[in-house]
């Protein structure tokens, strides 16, 4: 879609608003500012301004017809944040009309809005319906023009835009009450092949999935989530090449609720990275061994006391086979007083990666293994919020991919000032150490407000 | 001549169509738009007010829904089946903190007065994600591997 055609689109809905009887105006106003010494570059001194801005209006003529608006632009005051060089920016993240019918949890969207329904996450300019169906079965659709951002190398973008042109996606599912729900989906993100360009290109952005995903929730004690994805697309097979799965990834997580104070959940998850990473429009971070496939199980254990004490312990094992192994494990324990007014938390974590290959194949622990801690606090006392955070990753010894350093760290005090209940101002103020600044201080102003009677803004 | 017929037939069949799905609609009436009641500050424990019955329209236990850290880790499978379920106390906005396709900075820049939320990349995870990426990229890709990856070409090129 081109520049004009979403400024007539985004007049045309922000007028909309003006037949709204419940319309709400939230935004949010940052000021930033910082200054870097990188070694090998230039000093530079950032103060980019930035707006988000929000609009929900509903009851547009219609109890059933609503509004939702979300976007931001930058500026900045100094040197360009952009690597472009360029010093301002925006963008609309969503943009719709949402209609909801009375009967059967039906619903209608069109517009620029987020799909989740099926096996992605996907931005789409275009339309949406979803409805209950009778039997317990529901089915949804979307189609429309994705989304586009650049691609690595912007010769290709053509080749990008010719090939995602269109996308698409449907899900059926059936439901029984007190036992849970499963589905089927289908994406198709492109309906042009690469090799059906002028001069066809090796590389495919475009995507085909099927994907089944499960939710088992016969008591409130036990629950079963998760979804395995098929990738559907045909791809150019090199002779004498491996043969590739289909199954691009498996998903699953389970809990269990021994009873109202202690809870255990576990997850397994494979995915197969030439199947999972299909499509992706920057190939060389996401196509580093078309071959690799990543395992990782683990659990948590989680008590809840009554006096608002939360313990939450974890462990997770990562495998990949061009990598190796990861074990990470810890703790984080949670506080909340007083009626949630005082709030406080530590975590420690322990990321063992002394069995790992290529990163520094002479001493593999040095590079990976580390200590993680952090503690925050956050107290509300009157219109007054002042909060706490620090966080501080301590490596075994100086690694010479951080620069030489052994402990990278990162601390924020916030102060805020709540005006009244829509209107908000605080003040933020950090300083860390890390490989690319050795002493960074940061400071933030922010302004956060509302106006109107909706209720869900930004919750 | 032929040319009507064929284009009545069509109107005829479309027609049946649309009765056919239309009864196959559910006649169930749709649930609120919004909660009724204002929650409290912090994540809700949907199961302590809603403690033997199923969610209409998700016809699953409230328990399913409880925001236990385990629920707020792994909540797309939630927001895949029940959206709007989720949009009855959360605004899309919400979502849009993390999820946004595009966005200005990292949400924990955005969230560092809230060190209570659940935000990615608190800390100086530029350096951090040489070791999480190299070890899971999968887990960058739900993010950054279609969108929002300006800053990653900045060196991944």
């Amino acid at each position: 879609m081109n520049r004009r055609t979403h400024v007539a689109l985004l007049a045309t809905l922000m007028t909309a608003t003006a037949w709204g009887q419940e319309v709400s105006l939230y935004g949010t106003t940052m000021a930033q500012m910082w200054k870097q010494e990188t070694p090998g570059f230039d000093k530079a001194t950032y103060t980019p301004a930035t707006q988000y801005l929000g609009i929900d209006a509903t009851k547009l003529g219609s109890d059933r017809l609503s509004l939702h608006l979300f976007g931001w632009g930058k500026v900045d005051l100094s040197d360009s944040t952009n690597l472009d060089g360029t010093k301002s920016g925006g963008y609309l993240n969503y943009g719709y009309l949402q209609y909801r019918f009375d009967q059967a949890n039906a619903e209608l969207k069109a517009g620029r809005f987020t799909v989740n329904q099926t096996t992605g996450f996907e931005q789409v300019d275009g339309v949406s319906v979803r409805t209950d169906l009778r039997g317990g079965f529901s089915i949804s659709a979307f189609g429309g023009k994705p989304v586009l951002f650049k691609t690595v190398d912007p010769r290709n973008q053509s080749d990008y835009e010719f090939q995602r042109d269109f996308i698409f996606g449907t899900r059926l599912a059936w439901r029984m009450g007190k036992v849970g729900e499963i589905g089927v989906s289908y994406l198709q993100d492109g309906t042009k092949a690469a090799k059906d360009l002028p001069i066809p290109s090796p590389v495919d952005y475009t995507r085909k999935q099927v994907g089944a995903d499960i939710l088992l929730a016969p008591t409130a004690a036990f629950d079963i989530r998760g979804r395995t994805v098929f990738d559907m697309a045909s791809h150019l097979k090199v002779p004498g090449g491996p043969e590739r799965s289909r199954i691009a990834e498996h998903d699953y997580t389970a809990t269990v609720k021994l009873n109202d104070r202690f809870a255990l959940s576990g997850n397994f998850a494979e995915r197969n990275f030439f199947a999972y990473f299909a499509g992706t429009n920057l190939p060389s971070l996401f196509r580093q061994n078309d071959n690799d496939k990543f395992r990782g199980w683990g659990g948590s254990a989680t008590w809840t006391a009554t006096d608002g004490v939360q313990l939450v312990g974890d462990y997770r094992y990562m495998h990949r086979e061009t990598f190796g192994d990861v074990n990470r494990v810890g703790g984080d324990i949670r506080w909340a007083f007083s009626e949630k007014t005082v709030l406080f938390g530590v975590s420690g974590h322990w990321v063992n990666a002394s069995n790992t290959v290529f990163v520094d194949p002479a001493a593999p622990s040095r590079s990976l293994t580390h200590k993680e801690g952090r503690l925050w606090g956050m107290v509300t006392r009157g219109k007054f919020i002042l909060s706490l955070d620090g966080i501080l990753q301590r490596y075994n010894s100086n690694n010479p991919y951080l620069g030489g350093m052994r402990n990278v760290y990162e601390t924020v005090a916030s102060l805020g000032f709540q005006a009244t209940s829509n209107f908000k101002v605080s003040g933020d103020i950090s300083y860390g150490s890390t490989p690319l600044a050795k002493n960074e201080t940061r400071g933030l102003l922010r302004a956060e407000y509302r106006f109107g009677m909706g209720s869900k803004g930004g919750r | 001549m032929a040319r009507k017929t064929v284009l009545q037939a069509l109107g005829i069949a479309l027609g049946l169509g649309v009765l056919m799905a239309c009864s196959l609609i559910s006649p169930e009436t749709s649930y609120a738009a919004s909660h009724p009641e204002g929650l409290g500050a912090g994540k809700p424990i949907c199961s302590e007010c809603h403690t033997t019955d199923v969610a209409k329209g998700a016809l699953k236990p409230y328990a399913s829904f409880d925001h236990t850290p385990t629920f707020v880790k792994d909540h797309k499978f939630q927001a895949n089946q029940d959206a709007n379920t989720c949009a009855t106390c959360h605004a899309p906005s919400f979502c849009v903190d993390c999820h946004g396709g595009k966005v200005p900075m990292k949400p924990a820049t955005k969230l560092s007065n809230r060190p209570d939320r659940f935000a990615p990349h608190r800390g100086d995870y530029l350096t951090l994600h040489k070791i999480e990426g190299k070890m899971d990229p999968s887990a960058c890709y739900t993010c950054h591997g279609r969108a929002n990856n300006d800053k990653c070409r900045a060196c991944h090129r």
